[in-house]
């Protein structure tokens, strides 16, 4: 084997941006693999629809051999809920030849150098570490090997590794041992990796890892998380959007027992005690009256996004779609979508923990970027960003909203004042009406149709503002620089995937006085539920059954997209016995998305029960290219049947006089029990690459909803939620 | 105020606000944090704990009104009891849940656990629609077919123990 010659120990600073191997307690080598710049820029110029927050480049992680033989992997990509800890550790057992129990993972922090530049988010941790992760543990794998060949005198072929120990005749040595009593490190060059036919465990279910410490209620999250001498914070902020301090009275609130200070700086208004319930007790106290300048309404809302308004970027044309739409308007099929703002609804609050002293400062906080929030806490303090020290526990849901603004910012202002570690945490009110939202869309699609029933022209316009290029965590200027303008977030998957001659897409942007930023599925949620409507629509019209209407034009054999969208589309009209006669009562509908390359259809049988849509059973396909954790997947489109049916059904965030309306839970209905169908999950692997899964199952939820009820009741839904009447 | 309760069978005082939630006397004072916040208003259900058996929405409930009581939270749910393999006794709710693999992200289980633990004791065979009307909490990774799921095979357990 060659290895490089270079043996001392290498710094750690200089390995921020890679991958690391610990052993015997410090750095001893990094992972060069191809660069992750490049395999990006690629990946973009290959599909231009591309998903929100990029999270393909630069993966940073962090190897180390513990004294017990377990195997610590830090991971750059945040848990939470994914179960994406599991899918790192089943790639690192699989090259260190450990059983994956012996793999510990947890959370990159920035003091252990490692974190990654990019949010989580965008379905592509998994996906994007499938090759690094293995790549260094089969490095680090053949190290130990080589410095055990040293020690015992014999040939490196010999060794064999195996459940963490290596072996050679009768010699064996553990991991661990022989990491601590190896000074010299001989670095190989990458090995090769282990062929799909050897794989123990990719592919296979998993136990997800961090399921005990959830179930026993041990899991720390940033809210169950605190620092020595810790007091709690309690923010007030406008219920308005941009609403700033009129009037102020605090002296009430500073008689309030067990109140440490209150803090008045401009717009930062909190109330700092010894317990929560002090502070939140004193806060209520504060007599504040708001200017409210945004005086916007939903009306105003739907008419600023609507086709027609703001920035025209084209991002589909193939064939004369445009012309042909044109010239024949007396023919074409015209309708127009709707859907509306959404908030979030994360189980955890926003929450912070800040210790900021004279030159440094610690934050735990519950976010999917770190980094940023490094960022801005360190300009907030204007402090030198290596004196910010970013923890993440475990985070209790993001979708989204955790790429976005938190309150880490304010909970290190507030720290700084009292000189003291505060925890601060949204109230359930301040995250429905100080959060950011889904946008409202609107999309307006033309077809024509030939005189054999097929699609002739079709052109899609979405009308959006833009999500990410206000909101989400700065830092990412470099992924918005090759992003150039938000059109892909907005406009990912407004794009028409079927072989039709003629097509055309455009993504019409403007921006709204209310803070927008990504929902789950970002792009994909909204433009799946107008074009797969609209096909629906047009089968209906044809009088095609809507699975045959779209495998007829899913004919470009060389389109491989295509080929697993139409194998998709027979094997879920198999599975869901779509042939069969159905009863009189029950409605089905179907549709089907290709999220960068992860192909999802659903097949719904919804009936209605005294004047309410009642989904009865979800049938889901995905073809996820190389399947990881097939649990872990299934998983992930149960999630997000339940959040298609949520959003489909239930969800609806309004504006009036510049105020979200709702601020409650029993305002914002979410999915429950009582929505559970009786559902089937079937996993294809179509390719060799492993695609993203937590997004991607769920935009064709709402438009299948939409298509049973335009079987059962001949009429076409066509905004969000869904209401009969 | 000083109260006295029980709370995971040990005898328990505290000096606080007679006002002050359950739910910040459990997690800030005594530093149990199974039990989560999740909106403070009675209707996410993430602070479900038992208070004499009955299971309630500690975010809405006054310290004062444990006084005497005894208290469960999910720390203390499975017995405390040793099995020969060092393990915890699980109580079959958590035992189901680990087989039916039914956390994501994890923050709303342990109330969805506490209010399905009282649900099966209550009802040894809980069929879907008792399940479905009887818990009203809110779980936004969509665990909700595993819960479904779990509380059934939890159910059957339960019966199979002595
Ligand atoms: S926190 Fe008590 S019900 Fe939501
Ligand atoms: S598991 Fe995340 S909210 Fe229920």
């Amino acid at each position: 084997m060659s290895t490089d010659t270079n043996k001392k120990a290498f710094s750690r600073r200089k390995f921020l941006q890679r991958g690391a191997i610990v052993l015997g307690g410090s750095v001893v080598a990094s992972y060069l693999g191809c660069s992750p710049m490049r395999r990006f820029t690629a990946q973009k110029a290959e599909n231009m629809d591309l998903p929100a927050s990029i999270s393909s480049f630069q993966p940073d992680f962090w190897f180390e051999v513990l004294a017990d033989n377990t195997i610590l992997l830090k991971s750059p990509k945040i848990e939470m809920g994914q179960g994406i800890w599991t899918g790192f550790a089943m790639l690192a057992a699989e090259e260190l030849e450990v059983p994956i129990e012996q793999i510990k993972v947890e959370h990159a922090s920035t003091s252990s150098g490692l974190i990654d530049n990019i949010n989580t988010g965008g379905s592509t941790s998994t996906a994007s570490l499938y090759e690094p992760i293995r790549e260094v543990a089969a490095t680090m794998r053949e190290m130990l090997k080589v410095a055990a060949s040293k020690q015992w005198g014999v040939a490196i072929g010999t060794i064999k590794a195996e459940n963490g120990v290596l072996s050679s005749g009768n010699k064996k040595i553990t991991y661990a041992e022989i990491a601590s009593s190896t000074k010299e490190w001989d670095i190989p060059k990458t090995p090769a990796l282990k062929p799909k036919s050897a794989f123990k465990y990719v592919g296979k279910s998993v136990k997800r890892i961090d399921l005990k410490p959830k179930v026993m209620g041990t899991a720390k999250y940033t809210m169950d998380s605190e620092l020595p001498d810790m007091l709690y914070a309690v923010l007030l902020q406008s219920p308005y959007i941009d609403g700033t301090i009129k009037t102020i009275d605090t002296s009430e609130a500073a008689k309030s027992s067990g109140v440490i200070k209150i803090i008045h700086e401009g717009e930062l208004v909190a109330v700092v005690a010894k317990t929560f319930y002090a502070a939140d007790s004193a806060v209520k106290k504060i007599n504040v009256s708001w200017n409210t300048p945004n005086k916007t309404q939903q009306a105003d809302l739907i008419k600023l996004v609507t086709v027609g308004n703001g920035k025209e970027v084209n991002v589909q044309k193939e064939g004369k779609a445009r012309s042909i739409i044109e010239d024949n308007q007396a023919e074409v099929f015209k309708q127009e979508y709707r859907t509306p703002m959404a908030t979030h609804a994360q189980m955890e609050v926003n929450a912070a923990i800040a210790h900021v002293e004279a030159d440094k400062a610690t934050i735990i906080v519950g976010t999917q970027g770190p980094s940023q929030v490094r960022d801005m806490v360190a300009k907030a303090l204007k402090l030198k960003k290596d004196n910010i020290d970013v923890h993440t526990p475990l985070v209790g849901g993001g979708f989204g909203r955790k790429a976005t603004k938190g309150n880490f910012v304010e909970a290190a202002l507030i720290s700084k004042a009292v000189g003291k570690p505060v925890k601060l945490f949204n109230s359930r009110q301040q995250e429905f009406q100080n959060g950011v939202y889904r946008p409202n869309t609107h999309h307006v699609l033309q077809a024509k149709i030939d005189k054999n029933g097929q699609i002739e022209a079709i052109t899609h316009d979405q009308a959006t503002p833009d999500m990410i290029l206000k909101t989400l965590l700065n830092g990412n200027d470099i992924v918005l620089k090759l992003l150039g303008s938000d059109f892909i977030s907005a406009g990912h998957g407004a794009s028409i995937m079927y072989n039709v001659p003629n097509k055309a897409t455009s993504v019409w942007n403007t921006d709204v006085p209310v803070p927008i930023s990504i929902w789950r599925a970002v792009g994909m949620f909204p433009n799946t539920f107008a074009i797969e409507s609209f096909i629906n629509e047009l089968a209906k019209k044809v009088g095609k059954d809507p699975i045959t209407f779209r495998t007829d034009m899913l004919h470009d054999k060389e389109d491989k997209i295509a080929q697993r969208s139409k194998k998709v589309l027979e094997t879920l009209a198999e599975k869901s016995a779509w042939k069969n006669q159905k009863t009189e009562s029950v409605g089905r509908g179907i549709a089907i998305a290709n999220d960068r390359k992860t192909i999802a259809a659903a097949a719904i049988e919804i009936e209605i029960l005294e004047d309410k849509i009642k989904v009865k059973k979800v049938t889901h396909v995905m073809d996820v290219g190389q399947s990881i954790n097939p649990e872990g997947i299934k998983q992930q489109v149960e999630s997000a049947i339940m959040m298609g049916i949520s959003a489909a059904l239930h969800e609806e965030l309004t504006v009036k006089d510049g105020q979200i309306e709702q601020g409650f839970f029993s305002q914002y209905p979410l999915a429950m029990l009582t929505d559970v169908p009786e559902i089937q999950v079937f996993i294809l692997e179509g390719d060799d690459i492993p695609y993203g899964v937590g997004e991607p199952p769920l935009s064709p939820i709402a438009p299948a909803i939409a298509g049973a009820i335009l079987d059962l009741t001949g009429k076409a839904l066509r905004s969000l939620p869904l209401r009969l009447s | 105020m000083k109260i006295d309760f029980k709370i995971n069978g040990k005898p328990t005082s505290i000096d606080v606000d007679p006002n002050m939630p359950l739910l910040w006397v459990v997690r800030d004072e005594l530093k149990l944090t199974a039990t989560k916040f999740g909106c403070g208003q009675a209707m996410c259900g993430a602070c479900t704990l038992h208070v004499d058996g009955e299971a309630l929405r500690s975010c809405s409930i006054p310290a004062e009104f444990v006084a005497g009581k005894e208290i469960t939270t999910l720390e203390g749910l499975s017995k405390s009891k040793e099995t020969t393999d060092g393990d915890l006794q699980l109580h079959p709710i958590q035992q189901a849940w680990m087989e039916e693999q039914v956390p994501q992200c994890g923050y709303c289980q342990s109330g969805f656990m506490m209010a399905a633990a009282k649900l099966i004791k209550d009802n040894p065979n809980p069929s879907d629609d008792d399940i479905k009307n009887g818990i009203t909490n809110i779980c936004r990774c969509g665990t909700h077919p595993r819960i479904i799921k779990a509380i059934k095979r939890a159910a059957e357990l339960q019966n199979q123990k002595p």
